[in-house]
């Protein structure tokens, strides 16, 4: 891995451990915890002493800032976007911030027009258009 | 942005949980020990997700202990430099703002302030612009880009700015 000067999301260094790992979106992150916690409540009868400080604010984050609540949805939004050509981080920045207009989209992820990819316009906005479908009839 | 990620660990474990609930023992002691712990380079280790596999085991000498390595997955949260994410705002002061996304605290200088955002003193601390139009105080939601990252060892402290194209407050909770 490289050295933590380095390290610029903006130009996807994040290093190789995890560009090759699977990024979760929000919603993901919120339906994983949830999961966990209905499962920790089951088995024992004092769940919250358990349950550590990061996971509780994660979960409140992840549930604060999900915009895809229904599970379909989200798996639909992934496969969506896995149709062009992204790296799982970017995928995961536009899933989490649903950007509205392509500049905006450019501006949140700089590297979707860096890195010599036909990543034109057009295709941005017919992305962003997918995305807000989904959004629309969830 | 939250990983999902395989890490690997060695676990020492006491000869009073050998048994039939040697693995169950192990999974459990593996939650108590990673959950909520940070490292700079993974970041915070949110859940324990799976298992992926346990090693054999290997007696330490004249303890009796046995060292399992054990590979899980689990969900970390490891915030990089650059990257541009959402925040709820927990405090507000003349020097700027502290605010959280997860696990991680996120501190905006007044520097990084669009420039016709002013600071408010009152009751309800905030920064807003001269028209009144924006406003951020206590709970608001922004979105703003990590500029920095500080490790130490057991947490990770960001520096974000809110001053591009396309960041700042998303809603205002006195308007919802």
């Amino acid at each position: 891995m490289s050295g933590e000067e380095e390290e610029n999301a903006a130009e996807l260094k994040i290093g190789d451990e995890f560009l090759k790992a699977k990024c979760l979106m929000n919603c993901e992150v919120a339906l994983i915890l949830d999961h966990k916690y209905e499962q920790l409540q089951q088995t024992s009868d004092d769940p919250t002493s358990q349950i550590s400080q990061v996971f509780e604010k994660s979960l409140q984050y992840v549930k604060r800032f999900s915009r895809y609540k229904n599970p379909d949805a989200v798996r639909q939004v992934r496969e969506i976007l896995t149709r062009y050509q992204l790296t799982e981080f970017e995928l995961c920045v536009l899933g989490n911030l649903c950007p509205e207009t392509v500049e905006e989209a450019i501006a949140m992820v700089p590297s979707i027009k860096t890195r010599g990819r036909a990543q034109d316009d057009e295709a941005i906005e017919k992305m962003l258009n997918d995305l807000s479908l989904i959004k629309k009839f969830e | 942005m939250f990983f999902h990620i395989v890490l690997e660990r060695n676990m020492q474990l006491h000869p009073r949980y050998f048994g039939r609930n040697l693995r169950e023992n192990l999974v459990s002691k593996l939650m108590k020990d990673v959950e909520g712990t940070c490292s700079g380079r993974h970041g915070f280790v949110v859940a324990v997700t799976g298992i992926e596999n346990i090693g054999k085991g290997l007696i330490r000498d004249g303890t009796g202990f046995v060292t399992f390595p054990v590979k899980y997955q689990c969900v970390v949260f490891r915030p990089f430099k650059g990257e541009i994410l959402e925040a709820v705002v927990t405090m507000v002061n003349k020097m700027g703002f502290f605010a959280e996304a997860g696990p991680v605290q996120i501190f905006v200088s007044n520097h990084l302030i669009p420039d016709d955002m002013e600071f408010q003193s009152g009751d309800m601390p905030n920064y807003t612009t001269s028209d009144g139009s924006v406003k951020i105080q206590k709970d608001s939601e922004v979105r703003l880009k990590i500029i920095g990252t500080r490790v130490d060892a057991t947490e990770i402290f960001c520096i974000g700015t809110i001053k591009d194209d396309f960041l700042g407050v998303i809603n205002d909770p006195a308007t919802v």
